[in-house]
């Protein structure tokens, strides 16, 4: 159902697009297609190319080689109406009123003054921001600023919408009036794709995630395939010797792992906790039957699936580093 | 064009709203008002009287001096009466009531005679009856013009009788304003003393002689006539007084050469009326006034208008493109309009702003002119006519449009490639510069108008609306008129489209502004 919704118009869609800036080639022949009604992640560490694409995807910036398809159409200027857009760096005329900046921006993606108008207002005030519509933005508070232009960039109900770290300034409380924002959206069949730094975010809202490096698209799949990229992990924490384990077929490797709880300082404080990493598709049981067989005593054994953090930093770890002392 | 249309409205509507606009909207109408004004207060008030003692213990030279002043203080009475009845009194008709015999019209302030009729007549009763009849209704009465210069007596301390010398060092505390003289009960402040020597007719000088006439040799040189004053800067009693003293002495001597005094009366009252004329004005109309100086004028404060208009809008396009690229809102533009449309939006907001500014100016000339023509100076008067009979108004519109799209073509490509104000400052402080050449050369091009400078700037496309407006009344050539124009539209156009390019990449990098080369760079891509 869905793949054939994908087929018919992808929200967007990247064919080998490669962007140069001089010799450096900031983006490199990267290629994905998101379908419409989904939540999708677009992560990389700094200077990966992330805002190099959203602005090649906007027609801001032109590729070098490859299309980009926008709702089915080759330019998104054609288009421009239906896509809503927050840049990385928020910025808003300081002397402007929420509302009206608001609906300024609504009238350039189309709408008439009257209904952005309109839509200005009812949106500050879902968003808890009626007592502010009529200030100027310099005398709203960083979030709040940031909420009006998050409010600005689907103040016309766009059906892609892209956010460039939707999140940073904003506190929990209002972080999670984004997130709730941005599964409303989802839940109206619009397809959102947003780059964030803070993994938990992406790990909660995202089906799908597209990670960048140098410019190359290292991964693109589901929050699951991306979690599979990562070898099985068992942790237990036991006083006895698990040398047993470590001969194990199935163990590719045995660490020290991280104490599972803090109460360490008992009785038995001469446990330590071990993060054994499991080959292929192995079964973790494997382990536990092994114990028991052993005579390890175990304080705790759990099979942790790996955090979306943990995946980034193994799949982009290194590059990260080198980008960041390039 | 629809979203270039919502960029310009945007632009304008914020624009409107600041401060630094309604400060330029009302501060040229009020320095207008101010210039207008402050004149004729000032004629009311600041012109202090000059008292002066006269010296003159034959008396010889007294009564002629008197008179002179007098004769002087008449023509300024009957000047002020004529302003007054033509302000106040309707035109005299011809059918109606046959012209009384000496009337106010006839009478010229320049013609000796004529001031004898208006003082024989009974001088301002007299007219001022004559006038009732034809005055307009609450018109307020007539103020006769101040004596510019008063004589007082010497200060009963000092003895007139005395010699000169002592007499100037008695006077000497008077005039350096250390003591105050009693003029009728009024302490005053004595601007002049004129000390006559009782021989002064032994002491002319003669074409013949180069030495005055033997006469009792002293040392130091005897002392001519003595006009001793603390202001040096203001000369008009001296040359009043030595104008009558020298009429006075040539006088006497015809008359003791045997001369007739009413053939020397008449012979002093010849004169031929003169005339300025310009070759340029059309055939029986060439005589040069007021309005031909106005004329000449003009185009300069107009110059001056555009300037400030121009810079004024430049700063204002200058701020906020740097305000949208520095908070980065630009992004979120250029994912709406293009940049073309969000340049042409920015331009023509920012030009709707300058003609609203210039236009609310041009209202201002026109309302405080009208309203003061009538009852102002004849200047106010005939500057309102010279605004109303030339092009000066549509010609200052043109160029204020053609210029300030010229400017703006800069202004977008510095502000483009700029993150704040400060980066912006050192290309600014190179186009002030470039900017300063119209208002130094302002004053020189009206003196030659269709000279070599004035042709050579003309020439130049940053120079031409300045330095066309300043020829604006002067007809310059077809070929510098028409060729100037076409020139200065095609560089507009030129640069509009290279500030494009510039516009397009420079508004989304960040960093360094680029060198003036990578810039020309883009522009020629």
């Amino acid at each position: 159902m869905k793949s054939e919704n994908e087929m018919a118009v992808a929200a967007l869609e990247l064919r080998h697009v490669t962007k140069l800036f001089g010799q450096f080639k900031a983006v490199d022949d990267v290629s994905f297609s998101l379908g419409p009604g989904s939540i999708c992640g677009f992560l990389g560490p700094n200077g990966a190319g992330k805002t190099t694409t959203i602005r090649m995807v906007l027609e801001i910036l032109k590729p070098n080689s490859g299309t980009i398809t926008v709702l089915g159409r080759p330019s998104a200027l054609e288009v421009r109406h239906r896509i809503g857009y927050l840049p990385e760096e928020k910025g808003l005329y300081k002397k402007m009123k929420a509302w009206a900046i608001i609906a300024y921006f609504a009238t350039l993606k189309g709408m008439t003054r009257r209904a952005a108008r309109s839509r200005a207002f009812e949106l500050l005030e879902r968003y808890g921001l009626k007592d502010f519509a009529e200030k100027p933005t310099d005398a709203l508070s960083k979030g709040m600023g940031q909420k009006v232009q998050i409010l600005a960039s689907i103040a016309h109900d766009p059906e892609l919408v892209i956010l460039d770290e939707p999140f940073s300034g904003l506190d929990p409380v209002n972080q999670q009036v984004m997130e709730d924002l941005i599964r409303d959206l989802a839940r109206r069949r619009r397809t959102v794709l947003f780059s964030t730094h803070v993994m938990e975010q992406a790990e909660r809202l995202c089906e799908r995630i597209l990670l960048i490096a140098r410019g190359r698209l290292i991964f693109d799949g589901t929050m699951a395939q991306a979690k599979r990229t990562m070898p099985r992990r068992v942790r237990l924490e036991t006083g006895d010797d698990i040398a047993p384990l470590r001969g194990l077929a199935e163990v590719s490797a045995v660490r020290p792992g991280p104490r599972a709880s803090a109460q360490g300082d008992g009785p038995d404080h001469a446990s330590a906790p071990w993060e054994l990493e499991l080959r292929g598709d192995s079964d973790p049981q494997v382990i536990l039957q092994t114990c028991f067989a052993q005579g390890i005593r175990l304080k705790s054994f759990n099979q942790s699936e790996p955090t979306l953090h943990e995946v980034f930093m193994r799949l982009v770890g290194p590059e990260a580093k080198e980008v960041g002392f390039r | 064009m629809k979203y270039a249309f919502l960029v310009a409205w945007r632009e304008y509507a914020e624009n409107a709203k600041t401060r630094g606009f309604w400060i330029g909207l009302f501060l040229f109408p009020l320095i207008l008002f101010l210039c207008v004004q402050v004149p004729v207060l000032l004629e009311r008030q600041a012109t202090p009287v000059r008292y002066f003692v006269l010296v003159d213990p034959s008396r010889g030279l007294a009564p002629a001096i008197e008179a002179a002043l007098e004769k002087s203080y008449q023509r300024q009475v009957l000047a002020a009466l004529k302003e007054y009845a033509r302000k106040n009194a309707a035109p005299m008709t011809n059918s109606a009531a046959p012209r009384p015999a000496p009337s106010l019209e006839d009478l010229n302030e320049a013609d000796a005679q004529s001031l004898e009729t208006f003082v024989a007549k009974g001088g301002t009763g007299f007219f001022l009856a004559q006038l009732a009849p034809r005055l307009r209704p609450g018109a307020a009465p007539f103020q006769e013009p101040r004596r510019p210069f008063q004589q007082v007596k010497l200060p009963s301390t000092i003895d007139p009788k005395a010699d000169l010398a002592s007499i100037a060092d008695d006077l000497k505390p008077y005039l350096r304003q250390d003591k105050r003289l009693d003029a009728e009960g009024v302490p005053v402040q004595l601007a002049a003393a004129i000390l006559i020597p009782p021989d002064f007719e032994n002491r002319l000088v003669h074409p013949q002689t180069s030495s005055p006439v033997p006469a009792p040799r002293q040392s130091p040189p005897a002392p001519q006539i003595q006009f001793w004053s603390a202001n040096t800067s203001d000369p008009r009693l001296r040359e009043e007084v030595e104008r009558a003293v020298n009429a006075e002495i040539r006088r006497c001597q015809y008359l003791a050469r045997g001369m007739d005094a009413a053939v020397i009366q008449q012979v002093e009252r010849t004169y031929i009326p003169f005339a300025t004329l310009n070759p340029k004005k059309e055939k029986g109309r060439e005589a040069v006034g007021t309005a031909d100086m106005v004329r000449q004028w003009a185009p300069s404060a107009f110059v001056y208008l555009l300037w400030v208009a121009i810079f004024s809008v430049m700063q204002m396009l200058l701020s906020n493109t740097i305000e949208e690229k520095s908070n980065r809102i630009i992004e979120v533009l250029l994912s709406s309009v293009t940049p073309g449309e969000l340049m042409m939006g920015k331009l023509f907001g920012i030009a709707a702003i300058g003609l609203t500014m210039i236009g609310a100016w041009m209202a201002a000339l026109f309302g405080i002119l009208s309203w003061k023509s009538a009852g102002a100076s004849e200047l106010v008067g005939q500057v309102f006519v010279v605004l109303r009979t030339s092009n000066l108004v549509p010609i200052f519109a043109v160029y204020f449009l053609l210029g300030y799209l010229m400017y703006a073509a800069f202004i977008l490509s510095i502000g483009s490639v700029c993150n704040t104000l400060k980066e912006a400052q050192s290309y600014m402080a190179a186009m002030t510069l470039l900017m300063m050449v119209p208002l130094m050369t302002m004053t020189f091009i009206p003196k030659d108008p269709n000279g070599p400078l004035a042709r050579v700037l003309s020439w130049i496309p940053l120079y031409t609306p300045f330095t066309m407006m300043n020829r604006a009344t002067a007809d310059p050539p077809l070929i510098d008129l028409v060729g100037t124009l076409v020139l200065l539209l095609a560089t507009t156009i030129g640069a509009l489209c290279m500030a494009g390019r510039i516009f397009r990449i420079g508004i989304l990098r960040t960093g360094q502004p680029p060198r003036l080369l990578e810039m020309l760079r883009w522009a020629f891509k």
